[in-house]
């Protein structure tokens, strides 16, 4: 006897389920849209978006069952990129067109910035799906794919390009042949987006306004170097009193060690030095903006330009993990092979992890500079 | 010391950044030389052009709505795959290919698939939940009446998983086939007669080697063991001295007695079915409880992983509705939905057992018993436990079944 009672229609049993049979409010209703008017499938435009899945595979006559999932999962990827794309203009568009000043405007950013975290959380979980495909299924449709690659991703190297990677920080595969995989209108695209300012551009102009660090105002850096040398004169002069040991010599050593580290950090020579080489990428001002941000995060106009400053860290950690995810997927699905596109394959993949893609690497790196909250400049309730 | 992680090596690094050229660098362009092209190959001009704000065309743009529509195209992108997925899986045991036990891995992976995709798509609310209400109520008036009710795939989901027409709440049961004319009114028809994964898994559950009564005879074994097992408990409870733990006990131990007296008893079973709180044929939960019971033989290992990844689909499925449901809530209120269901009521409505396709598999967790009460199998006596059917003479290890 079959499971369902009206398979066949051998029974005309009325199911009665006694107690959820009851009219009650949640079942009332009428159905609005049989009566015309704009529909599901054609406000998402449904006809474009599921015809779009053509397996190369059964078109040379070797259909191929995972290359669906394939199709579908880089599909899923190209429309979140739109997604984040979208967003990350509107933040762009509010700080070029000087909307920020107001700063009503800020939660906007806030807001926004944290949504493109969240996409990218999605897409890092999203692996898991493609990987439930197995080396020995994709083989089966490799080869039909050549040349095909993501370096052709045009959106993927716009918001690469958007968000704030540098041209000189690229790898140098990378960085020779990124450009050449597009013609025509993306070409153009392509290089407004480089010319355009960044997201990192537009966040560094922003850090070097905040307010506190003018020097014939509060003047945050001069009061913060004064108090961290006063600091470390007061441990110092403590540590002197102490008894000799190798214990004290120790902790002197580590102490002189921690004063050069600031120094350094006074020095706005050095400071240009690594910029040049792209081993910071803020100014000198910005730099110190985020810091006052650090330190005065609870102050109320402080609170979202700090819940910001996380936001873009999290965007940079987020895309690391993405390349991640993405170089442990490719050497499992093809080991050392090249890549479709022409690349070295997952050892070209490997080589973009780490700070050389990382945008806001001075955000993660003030947290060298943290000092105890007494020796942070107090700031008067006037301020 | 400075935070930057370069700065005591930098004079290396410069070197070394600037001159790699090693294994990972090398290679050419391919690309450039002509060719499928990834955006050609992913036909990206559709998909990346299908965006069109109803808020912008009425000439009040709003930005939240770009997010809307993103959301639930990637949505139906993801029901399409999952369709895709389950009809291939459907045909395998429609065209009897199931019979040949080689062709059981093809079915777990890709019903386990199935249930990674719906994991991403419970998720992936999370995503559509940064929008506030007050964003969505600038545009939510510039989308009536299009609704979720008209998502053609997520009916063909629920139907061809096996939800039940008479499973179905009134309202949905009422008009969710108002939605759907022409071509897509007859391929939700079709999906209503043809075999529904559930009505497959049934048959192929059915066929479990071991429930042959003139055979191993599970079922008969089971009974005579459970009820032996039930009487000897009883006999040593009576033998305790008298006292409250000894009087709770026999209670316990009577209400066992009785649910198994139930498990056994086939017109209750037929009874239950016709109610739709059981949607198993008595012999197939028979087969269900088996594999439970044996899944550590070779042969029973991987359809123990179907079953319980069938179950994942189902709680998934229900997550997903929850999630809906949370959702919802929160953008409207107690507002009807654009369709001109009460909204976030009717939702709620849908969160329960009626929906649950295998609700069977997971009961069979009522009436697990010690290890030493199921039947013993053993290699020498029982050869059906290592011989698998491969006789279909149309499997290839490479072939597909689509």
């Amino acid at each position: 006897m079959s499971g369902c009672p009206f398979s066949g229609k051998e029974y005309q049993f009325k199911i009665t389920y006694s107690t959820t049979e009851e009219e009650d409010d949640s079942q009332r209703g009428i159905d609005k849209a049989a009566k015309g008017g704009l529909i599901y499938g054609k406000y998402l435009q449904l006809d474009k978006i599921l015809n779009a899945q053509a397996l190369e595979s059964e078109k040379r006559h070797s259909k191929s069952h995972d290359e669906h999932l394939f199709i579908v999962t880089h599909q899923a990827y190209e429309l979140w990129f739109k997604q984040v794309l979208w967003e990350l203009d509107s933040v762009r568009e509010l700080f070029i067109q000087n909307h920020v000043p107001d700063e009503r405007n800020m939660l906007k950013v806030v807001s926004r910035i944290h949504r493109i975290t969240v996409i990218l959380k999605l897409l890092v979980n999203q692996f898991a799906v493609l990987e439930t495909m197995t080396p020995l299924d994709f083989f089966d449709f490799r080869e039909y794919l050549f040349p095909a690659s993501g370096f052709q991703s045009l959106q993927f190297r716009l918001l690469e390009i958007k968000v704030g990677v540098a041209d000189n920080r690229r790898v140098p595969y990378n960085r020779q042949h990124y450009r050449e995989n597009f013609h025509g209108q993306e070409s153009e695209d392509l290089l407004r987006s480089e010319q355009e300012p960044s997201l990192l551009q537009l966040v560094e102009k922003w850090l070097e306004r905040t307010p506190g660090l003018e020097e014939d105002g509060f003047n945050f850096w001069g009061k913060l170097q004064a108090n961290i040398e006063e600091g470390f004169k007061l441990k110092m002069q403590k540590l002197e009193k102490e008894p000799d040991s190798e214990r004290k010599e120790d902790m002197l050593q580590d102490l002189k060690k921690q004063r050069e580290g600031f120094t350094s950090l006074f020095d706005s020579n050095h400071h240009d030095d690594l910029l040049r080489k792209g081993e910071r990428r803020l100014s000198y001002k910005g730099l110190q903006g985020a810091l006052m941000i650090y330190f005065y995060r609870e102050e109320l106009q402080f609170q979202i330009p700090f819940q910001l400053l996380n936001s873009l860290m999290e965007v940079d950690t987020l895309m690391n993990k993405w390349r991640y995810h993405h170089v442990c997927m490719v050497h499992r699905m093809i080991g050392s092979k090249a890549g479709t596109g022409g690349s070295s394959g997952y050892h070209y993949l490997r080589s973009t992890i780490g700070d050389r893609y990382k945008v806001f690497v001075d955000l993660f790196n003030l947290t060298t500079y943290l000092v105890p909250r007494d020796w942070v400049p107090k700031i008067e309730p006037q301020h | 010391m400075s935070g930057c992680p370069y700065f005591q090596r930098r004079h290396q690094l410069i070197n070394k950044l600037d001159e790699e050229v090693d294994d990972s660098q090398e290679g050419t362009n391919k690309a450039s030389k002509g060719g499928i092209i990834y955006g050609d190959y992913l036909q990206l001009d559709k998909i990346v052009t299908s965006q069109l704000l109803q808020s912008e065309l009425k000439g009040n743009k709003i930005h939240d709505e770009h997010l809307f529509i993103v959301t639930h195209q990637a949505y139906e992108l993801w029901f399409k795959q999952i369709l895709w997925e389950l009809d291939s899986v459907r045909e395998i045991f429609i065209s009897g290919h199931v019979r040949d036990e080689r062709n059981m891995l093809k079915v777990n992976t890709r019903i386990h698939r199935i249930v990674m995709v719906l994991r991403l798509l419970v998720d992936q609310f999370a995503v559509l939940e940064t929008m506030t209400a007050l964003d969505f109520y600038d545009f939510r008036e510039y989308l009536s009446p299009a609704s979720g009710f008209q998502s053609l795939q997520f009916r063909l989901l629920e139907n061809k998983i096996g939800v039940c027409d008479s499973g179905r709440v009134p309202y949905n049961r009422r008009h969710y086939r108002d939605n759907f004319k022409g071509q897509e009114s007859e391929l939700l028809l079709r999906s209503e007669q043809e075999p529904t994964l559930l009505q497959l898994v049934e048959k192929w559950l059915e066929r479990t080697p071991g429930l042959e009564e003139d055979g191993f005879n599970f079922w008969g074994k089971l009974q005579t063991n459970i009820f032996e097992g039930i009487r000897k408990e009883r006999e040593a409870t009576e033998k305790m001295p008298d006292s409250e733990f000894k009087e709770e006990k026999m209670d316990e131990l009577n209400k066992q007695k009785d649910l198994f007296v139930s498990l056994f008893d086939e017109k209750r079973h037929e009874h239950l079915l016709s109610k739709g709180e059981r949607r198993l044929s008595y012999k197939a939960l028979q087969g269900a409880l088996m594999i439970y019971f044996y899944r550590e033989e070779p042969r029973f290992q991987v359809p123990f992983q179907l079953l319980t990844s069938l179950m994942d689909i189902d709680t998934f499925m229900t997550k997903w509705r929850y999630n809906h449901v949370c959702m919802v809530h929160r953008m409207i209120g107690s507002k009807t939905g654009t369709g001109g269901s009460s909204g976030y009521l009717y939702l709620r409505s849908t969160v329960s057992d009626r929906y649950k396709v295998f609700v069977d598999l997971f009961n069979l967790a009522t009436f697990l018993v010690p290890r030493d009460w199921v039947p013993k199998l053993s290699p020498n006596e029982h050869p059906f436990l290592y011989t698998a059917e491969c006789c279909d003479s149309s499997y290839f290890s490479s072939d597909d079944s689509d």
